[in-house]
């Protein structure tokens, strides 16, 4: 178990970290996600060691760790570009932390070759890190970090030095060793899909401060920011002020009224900003039965995706919506369409 | 057409190691020659003579120790200050690095005997003229420049994740050191360390202003003998001056493999 109080940490004038608060329970992988500069990496290394916060407590495992030297918090961690020690063989380096603890020789060379096995290394001990492709030397690098058993384990981008084939390959992987050995994981990462399927947990990081922290079902489904919610997969963002209540209703401007679910707490001339995500969004080809949200539009643009289409439509009032549908209705720039948003898919942003 | 392209160039490179070669060839030669004249190909008769007097008159064996012994300090000292002044250049922020580095370089940038007169009136006043300690603190002045240089370089190429992972791994300071970096550096440590042994060993200028009847040098004591006249045993000096650079320059063809003076693999 993990957990960060207030961690704040500032570089001159920038606020690497700001009053970031996060818990971690045992055996559970949280992912911290932002974009690159976000403080994500400042936080790993606060956990460490290597950068004290200016104020806040780290307590791990219930033990408060905040002036701890980095060798003495007891954490594994795996590194981005790696940082395998080039002088040494791939026993050598996974060897290392054993050494350091002064365990018994024999002992420690059975840890040693267990974890290869493990990470499905064996026979690669007398490599050194130079010979192995980038996908095995991640793997040694994890071996390292597990094989003194720690409570907390690390991961700072362990996937983006890897080809894109391998690193899904790897996420799994990463994934399954962990729950396996029921260790508690922080993983960093600026790939959404990547903390999509791997996390327990995801906490969504902005220029310091943690936006929203949940399941990954909970961030993609609910997301509380607007940042959260651009961040996280495609997103229309609707923008009006409320004109009525029952139903509730948002003028988005050119006399178009959008009708939301029932919300107790909305009053009315409140702006607010309304999320729906491309693939909710529906083309209406004959006119059924009466439903709200519908909207006369032109196709601005087509992008054919292989798997889906993906559509620009321009509306009146300048909005305009991304559509994602299947590929059977075929739609050309220019045409006249008719979008529906459907109405339990429009989520009130904070 | 090929053929002739290779001849001329295989003639060209023959030509260019020749025009390398022949001064040391000759040297060595003439260290062994009797009664070598004019235009005469080959010496008329060989003969180990003039390295018997080298060794019995000029007493290179004595000179030879001081020259050793000099670059020792040499060596010592410069690594003494270059190590801590290449980290803190490489690896601490520090405002105006550059102006720091030109400082640092500037005893190459000027002719050695221009400093050379201040620094033999300096050491008159102190009395270090005539000891090991000053000549090879004469020397120092030229060998730090470029080994705080080589070390520096050494030093930034270290990679600060792999400390880091090893103070992870549990590793203390001292062990990391032990463990990690010193490993690491050894190679640009060693460069450092031939560089101002061959720097100090071949140094003449400000040898000549600092020494004295007890720390004369191999360099020095062969122009020494040149002046006398005795161009024979100033061969037969120079022929020995040349067996220890030979031995530094087959250590560092064996040792200094380029793969290994990278520090870590910096960001790959």
């Amino acid at each position: 178990m993990i957990e960060l109080i207030k961690i704040t940490k500032r570089y001159g004038s920038i606020i690497a970290n700001d009053e970031v608060c996060l818990k971690v329970d045992k055996g559970e992988l949280l992912t911290l996600l932002g974009p690159s500069g976000c403080g994500k990496t400042t936080t790993l290394r606060c956990i460490t060691g290597h950068c004290p916060p200016d104020y806040g407590e780290i307590f791990i495992e219930g033990k408060n760790v905040t002036t701890l030297p980095p060798n003495k918090r007891k954490v594994g961690m795996v590194f981005q570009n790696f940082a395998l020690f080039p002088h040494m063989t791939v026993f050598e380096n996974i060897y290392f932390p054993l050494k350091i603890r002064g365990m018994n020789t024999k002992e420690a060379a059975d840890r040693v070759y267990e974890t290869l096995n493990l990470v499905q290394l064996s026979g690669y001990e007398s490599h050194y890190p130079r010979q192995l492709s980038g996908g095995q030397q991640q793997r040694v690098g994890l071996a390292r970090a597990l094989v003194y058993q720690p409570k907390i384990l690390l991961l700072d981008e362990p996937l983006s030095n890897l080809d894109a084939k391998f690193r899904e390959e790897m996420r799994f992987e990463i994934k399954e060793l962990q729950r396996r050995l029921g260790i508690t994981a922080i993983y960093v990462t600026h790939d959404q899909e990547e903390a999509l399927a791997l996390s327990d947990k995801i906490a969504i990081m902005k220029e310091g401060r943690i936006h929203q922290v949940g399941t990954p079902e909970e961030i993609f489904e609910k997301p509380k920011t607007i940042f959260v919610a651009t961040f996280i997969g495609l997103s229309n963002i609707i923008e009006g002020a409320v004109s009525a209540i029952d139903p509730v209703t948002l003028d988005i401007g050119s006399n178009l009224k959008l009708t939301l679910l029932y919300r107790k707490e909305i009053k009315i001339g409140e702006k607010l900003r309304v999320l729906i995500r491309p693939n909710d969004v529906e083309f209406l080809t004959d006119e059924g039965e009466e439903k709200h949200n519908i909207f006369e539009g032109t196709i601005a643009r087509v992008t054919y995706l292989g798997n889906k289409m993906d559509y620009l439509v321009d509306l009146p009032s300048r909005l305009v919506i991304r559509v994602q549908t299947d590929l059977t209705s075929r739609h050309n720039p220019g045409d006249k369409v008719k979008v529906h948003l459907p109405v339990n898919k429009c989520k009130i942003l904070s | 057409m090929r053929y002739t392209k290779k001849i001329l160039i295989i003639t060209f490179l023959l030509c260019f190691a020749i025009f390398i070669i022949s001064p040391f060839l000759i040297i060595v030669v003439t260290s062994f020659a009797k009664g070598w004249f004019g235009k005469q190909w080959l010496p008329q008769e060989w003969t180990f003579d003039w390295y018997h007097w080298a060794f019995q008159v000029a007493n290179v064996g004595a000179i030879l120790k001081n020259s050793l012994i000099i670059a020792a300090l040499a060596i010592g000292m410069s690594l003494f200050i270059g190590l801590s002044t290449a980290w803190a250049i490489a690896r601490r922020p520090i405002p105006g690095k550059e102006i720091l580095y030109s400082i640092i370089l500037l005893p190459r940038m000027i002719p050695p005997i221009t400093y050379a007169l201040g620094i033999s009136n300096i050491f008159y006043r102190l009395n270090l003229i005539d000891t090991h300690l000053g000549v090879a603190l004469a020397h120092v002045t030229l060998c730090l420049p470029f080994g705080i240089l080589i070390l520096s370089s050494t030093f930034e190429g270290l990679d600060q994740r792999l400390i880091e992972a090893a103070e992870v791994c549990g590793a203390s300071r001292w062990r990391t050191f032990f463990h990690v970096i010193l490993p690491l550096v050894m190679p640009g440590i060693l460069a450092a360390i031939i560089f101002t042994f061959t720097t100090s060993y071949n140094e003449f200028t400000l040898t000549i202003m600092t020494y004295g009847p007890h720390t004369v040098t191999l360099p020095v004591k062969t122009y020494l003998v040149i002046g006398d006249g005795y161009w024979e045993v100033a061969s037969a000096i120079s022929s020995i001056l040349l067996i220890p650079s030979l031995i530094v320059l087959i250590v560092i063809l064996r040792s200094l493999k380029p793969e290994k003076i990278v520090g870590g693999f910096k960001g790959i």
